[in-house]
C-alpha cells in the first residue's frame, strides 16, 4: 500500500450526492432540511439560492413558474415555490432511476 | 357565423333613427342595422366594425354630414355612402356627389318612394367591394391608360384608406407620382399595388417636373413580372415553407402549444413555432440553463439532461440537444411523463 500511495499520491475526495428536502425562505435562508447533517450546509444554501434565482428569472420572463425540475446526469432537483420561498427535493439518480422519467407531481404534493 | 352586411345610419334625430331601423329591416338581404346619434359616434363604430353602407344626415350639431363623409372617404374607401337630408338645396346635392357619395336622397322623397329607396340600398349592399372607384365607378388603371391613349394631361389624386397619392400625366405620359413618401417610379409602383380606394381627376399642371421617363406599358410589364416572381417561390422557398408547415403539424399532432429553438451562440437568432414571444422565451431559456449549469457544477451532478417548469397555464420543458436547446410549451393537463416522451419524439423529427 505504501508503494501505491507513493505512486498515486493522496486519496481523492469523493463527495456523496445529497438526498432529501430543503425548505428555504424568500431570503434564501435554509429553514429546515432532511439532508444528512454531514453534507456541507454552505453548499445547501448555495443550491437553495440558485433554485430561488430560477424562479425569479422565470418571473422576470413573465413565465411565473410554480414548480421547477432540473434533471442532471446523476441528480434530480424538484422544487415548488411557496410564499416567495421554496420546498426543494433532491434525489440522486442511479442508472435505473435516471432511465425512468420521474413525475414532478408525484414528488411534490399538489396544492389542491 | 353571421355573414349579414351591416348598415350604419347617422342622424341626430332619435325618432328618425328608430323609423330607419324598422324601415331598413324590410330589406330582402336582412342586413344588420346600427345607428349613431352623432358623427363622432359613427366614426367610432366604423373603426370597430366593418359596415357596408353608411346612411348619413347632413345637418347635425358639431360634426355635419359633409365632415363625416370627408373622413369616411379617406378612412373607409370601401364604404358605400348615402346622404339622407331634409335640405333640398341643389348645391348640397352637387357637393355631396363631388365628395363621392353614391346616393343623395331627400327625406320627403324617401317617404314618397319607399320601395325605390329600398331597392337602391339593396343594390348598394350587393355591389362589389374591391377596386378603385371614382364618381363614375371606373378603375384607376383604366383611367390612367385612357389618359395615356388619348394623350391627355391631368393630375389624379388617389386615396386608399389613410394613404394618399398623386399621379401626374402630361400629354399622355405618366411623368411623376408621389405616394407614401416616395417619388417618381417607386411611388407609381406603390400605387399600382394598392388594392382599392378612390380617386379624382384634377386639372393638369403643365410645368410639373418630369421624373418618370419609362412608358406606362414598360412599368406595367415590370410590375407584372415582379408579381409573378413573388408568387412563384423558388424550390428553396418551397422547401422552407413545406418544412414550416410540417413542423407546425407535428406540434399540433403531439398536442404541444409551442416550440422554441435556442442556439448556443447568443448572436444566433432563436426560432419559434406557435408563439410570438420567441425572444422572451429564448432569453429565459439561456438564463435558466446558466443557473442550472452552476447548480450541476456545485453538486458535481453531471450535465443537465432536461429542465422543466409549470404553472396553472402551461408546462415548459427545456431540452438541450445537439448544440441547441429546445423549449417546448405544453398545456397543463398533459401528464409530465408523456410530455417528456412526446417532446423527445418531436425533437427527433424536427430536423428530419
Amino acid at each position: 500500500m505504501g508503494f501505491l500511495s507513493k505512486l498515486f499520491g493522496s486519496r481523492p475526495v469523493i463527495q456523496q450526492l445529497p438526498s432529501g428536502s430543503i425548505t428555504v425562505s424568500r431570503n434564501g435562508d435554509v429553514l429546515t432540511t432532511t439532508v444528512s447533517s454531514t453534507y456541507p450546509r454552505a453548499l445547501l444554501r448555495e443550491i437553495a439560492r440558485e433554485v430561488l434565482r430560477q424562479f425569479y428569472e422565470a418571473r422576470q420572463a413573465q413565465l411565473a413558474l410554480e414548480e421547477l425540475s432540473l434533471h442532471f446526469g446523476s441528480l434530480r432537483i424538484t422544487a415548488r415555490q411557496i410564499q416567495g420561498g421554496a420546498v426543494i427535493f433532491i434525489s440522486p439518480q442511479s442508472a435505473q432511476t435516471s432511465a425512468a422519467t420521474a413525475n414532478i407531481k408525484t414528488l411534490i404534493p399538489s396544492k389542491n | 357565423m353571421d355573414t349579414r352586411h351591416q348598415i350604419l345610419v347617422v342622424d341626430d334625430d332619435a325618432d328618425w333613427l328608430d323609423m330607419c331601423r324598422d324601415f331598413l329591416g324590410q330589406l330582402p338581404s336582412k342586413p344588420e342595422i346600427r345607428t349613431a346619434a352623432s358623427g363622432t359616434r359613427a366614426l367610432a363604430l366604423m373603426d370597430s366594425q366593418p359596415f357596408r353602407v353608411l346612411l348619413c344626415d347632413l345637418k347635425m350639431p358639431r360634426m355635419d354630414g359633409f365632415q363625416v363623409i370627408s373622413i369616411v372617404r379617406r378612412r373607409f374607401p370601401h364604404l358605400r355612402t348615402v346622404i339622407i337630408t331634409a335640405l333640398g338645396d341643389p348645391g348640397l346635392r352637387s357637393h355631396a356627389y363631388a365628395l363621392g357619395v353614391e346616393l343623395f336622397w331627400l327625406k320627403a322623397d324617401m317617404e314618397r318612394n319607399p320601395q325605390m329607396f329600398l331597392d337602391c340600398i339593396e343594390s348598394l349592399l350587393g355591389s362589389e367591394e374591391e377596386g378603385f372607384r371614382d364618381l363614375q365607378n371606373k378603375n384607376l388603371l383604366d383611367v390612367i391608360q385612357m389618359e395615356c391613349v388619348l394623350r391627355n394631361s391631368s393630375v389624379l389624386r388617389v386615396n386608399s384608406g389613410p394613404r394618399a397619392a398623386q399621379v401626374w400625366i402630361n400629354d399622355g405620359q405618366v411623368i411623376d407620382a408621389r405616394a407614401d413618401g416616395a417619388d417618381g417610379e417607386a411611388a407609381f409602383r406603390k400605387i399600382l399595388k394598392w388594392k382599392s380606394g378612390t380617386f379624382e381627376t384634377l386639372p393638369a399642371e403643365s410645368n410639373h417636373v418630369q421624373t418618370i421617363t419609362k412608358s406606362l406599358e414598360a412599368m406595367l410589364l415590370e410590375e407584372t413580372l415582379a408579381v409573378e416572381r413573388s408568387s412563384n417561390p423558388t424550390p428553396a422557398e418551397e422547401a422552407a415553407e413545406a418544412q414550416f408547415v410540417r413542423r407546425l403539424t407535428a406540434l399540433s399532432y403531439e398536442g404541444a402549444e409551442f416550440l422554441v429553438t435556442v442556439p448556443a451562440k447568443k448572436e444566433d437568432n432563436a426560432k419559434g413555432w406557435g408563439t410570438r414571444d420567441v425572444e422572451r422565451i429564448a432569453a429565459w431559456a439561456r438564463r435558466a440553463q446558466r443557473t442550472a449549469q452552476r447548480i450541476g457544477e456545485k453538486f458535481s451532478a453531471g450535465p443537465l439532461i432536461q429542465a422543466g417548469g409549470s404553472n396553472l397555464e402551461h408546462q415548459l420543458l427545456l431540452l438541450p440537444n445537439n448544440g441547441k436547446t429546445f423549449v417546448i410549451g405544453w398545456p397543463p393537463e398533459v401528464e409530465p411523463g408523456r410530455m417528456v416522451e412526446r417532446s423527445k419524439k418531436l425533437i427527433e423529427t424536427w430536423d428530419s
